[in-house]
């Protein structure tokens, strides 16, 4: 079985597109893009949160360890080792911009300190593909900290909705993934992991929380929110990402937060 | 109501009203033989500070709130000093860029075993003590309103902006609940201006933080200022709530010889950073 990976991704109304705090991997290089074997497959998609210092840096560091750690979705034992390892690449990567920060003649400020201190914060959810040998069926796995989501469809309909079931849940102080690292036992209570089968012509969409939120309230209207994602970009819907998130901005009730799309499409 | 976004393309505003009238002098009754003066610009330092950890990114401080210092005593005029001196709004990358000074002063952390340990941390400083005059604090609310109402014009879909005075609520210049109610009166499309206030006393009674009545409180002045302030909207009742403090649909945006940093808390720029637990 085959998959075609599209991401987009959009700043928050009034930031630039390089203050952008989501991040995403597509595997497996983290290429973005492409047809892809599904065995060969993971998706990351990770998003720093607003209060948070060198947020989106976290993003990119959790997206990446996670799109090449061992074993991410399968146990909360594999989810919490990769973490612990973006952890420790962290401190080497924060040693690194302290002292780059001080080369520049750019020392850190006042309002810089407390944030450093506290660490960056972010949630993430991992997805994982497995081809089934000889007849045996392919399915798909899910790992997630927070409130970024992954949706799947089949026959027009919203088959698996994960980590998040229900539009009410979500919040600004969703369960975050702290650079500091944390408790096994707590972190543990927190990992979400979920699996379901997979079949030629099912659709995912893998997304952060604005994203997420907009299309639980519209699917549990009866609606069809993976029509536009699932056009998005084709000659059906020749509309542009950002134009389309900013139009839902406007008048679809879409929370203007930063905003990522990880489309697949089996075939 | 209450939900708009705080965001660059989309800022709101924050006024304080810094009383610096001759009675703040005199020592709070809370112990400690600090002055009433000495409290209020160490809050004021305080909630600055605190608004602008709030919005610190990288290398810089982004502007969602545009930022209004007033002080009452002698005169009502702004009162941020150093390079900031008699600007009314600010934004609030230029309140971080330019404190009068940069002290350095020491603060408790955990140490990893149980214990803790000092650690010195820089903390900026935009206004001194001042105690001299009467108490204008119609005069002061008045000057909010007209600040409030100048920013509404140009931001009518904002957050709707907070007004926090910090006083010993010993007004001079006559009944300020008519500029109060002028302040509660004006509104964004998300919701009416919030005034919240922060006394400072020379009475002993045990600090209170955001009651929902006026009985609880020992004077009047304390009462005058509860019945001046905002209730408050249920996303901060509800951050209220959260840090242990009983609420009601009553709860007003009022401390009395309290921390008021939780002010700067209640305000959502989105996803809030904290460890799991």
């Amino acid at each position: 079985m085959l998959a075609n990976v599209t991401t987009f991704s959009v700043p928050k109304r009034g930031s630039q597109p390089e203050e952008c705090e989501d991040a995403s991997w597509v595997g497996p290089d983290g290429s973005g893009a492409g047809d892809f074997e599904i065995g060969s497959l993971r998706i990351v998609v990770a998003d720093g949160a607003s209060e948070s210092l060198l947020a989106g840096r976290w993003a990119r560091r959790l997206s990446s360890s996670f799109g090449t750690g061992k074993n991410p979705t399968r146990v909360k034992s594999g989810f919490i080792a990769t973490y612990f390892a973006a952890v420790d690449e962290w401190t080497r990567e924060m040693a690194e911009y302290q002292a780059d920060r001080e080369e520049r003649g750019v020392p850190i400020q006042w309002f810089e300190e407390p944030g450093l201190t506290k660490g960056a914060h972010a949630t993430v959810v991992v997805v994982e593909f497995l081809e089934g040998q000889q007849g045996a069926p392919s399915f798909w796995k899910a790992a997630a900290v927070g409130d970024s989501c992954v949706f799947q469809v089949r026959d027009e309909k919203l088959l698996a909705s994960f980590p998040m079931q229900e539009v009410g849940a979500f919040s600004h102080q969703p369960p975050l993934l702290s650079s500091r690292g944390g408790e096994n036992e707590v972190i543990r209570r927190h990992v979400r992991l979920t699996s379901g089968d997979l079949d030629h012509e099912d659709s995912f969409y893998i997304v952060t929380d604005a994203l997420a939120a907009w299309f639980l309230r519209l699917a549990h209207a009866g609606g069809r929110p993976w029509e536009p994602l699932r056009d998005m970009n084709t000659m059906d819907f020749n509309v542009d990402f950002e134009s389309w998130v900013n139009s839902q901005r406007e008048e679809g009730g879409m929370d203007n937060d930063d905003t990522t799309l990880v489309r697949i499409d089996l075939y | 109501m209450y939900s708009a976004e705080i965001s660059r393309a989309n800022p709101t505003c924050f006024v304080f009203l810094l009383d610096q009238s001759g009675s703040m002098q005199d020592q709070i009754g809370s112990g400690g033989g600090q002055r009433k003066c000495d409290v209020v610009a160490d809050a004021l330092n305080h909630l600055l500070f605190e608004l602008g950890i709030k919005c610190a990114k990288e290398e810089g401080v982004r502007d969602y709130f545009y930022v209004s210092v007033i002080g009452y005593g002698t005169n009502v005029a702004p009162a941020l000093t150093g390079a900031l001196a008699g600007r009314e709004l600010v934004p609030l990358s230029e309140i971080a860029a330019s404190p009068a000074r940069l002290e350095t002063r020491t603060k408790k952390i955990p140490d990893g075993a149980g214990g803790l340990v000092n650690q010195e941390v820089k903390f900026p400083v935009w206004v001194d003590p001042v105690a001299n005059g009467g108490t204008p604090m119609s005069g002061a609310l008045s000057r909010a309103q007209s600040i409030v109402s100048s920013w509404l014009i140009d931001h009518p879909g904002c957050f709707p902006p907070v007004v926090l005075n910090l006083t010993d609520g010993e007004s001079t210049d006559g009944d300020p609940s008519f500029p109060a109610e002028g302040i509660r009166q004006l509104a964004s499309s998300d919701g009416a201006a919030l005034l919240f206030n922060l006394h400072v006393s020379s009475d002993a009674s045990p600090a209170i933080s955001f009651p929902d009545n006026e009985a609880v409180l020992a004077n009047q002045f304390a009462r005058d200022l509860f019945n001046l302030s905002s209730t408050l909207p249920d996303g901060m009742r509800t951050y209220t709530q959260q840090q242990g403090i009983p609420v009601s649909d009553g709860t007003r945006g009022f401390v009395f010889n309290a921390d008021a940093t939780s002010i700067i808390q209640f305000l959502d720029i989105g996803t809030r950073a904290s460890d799991l637990r």
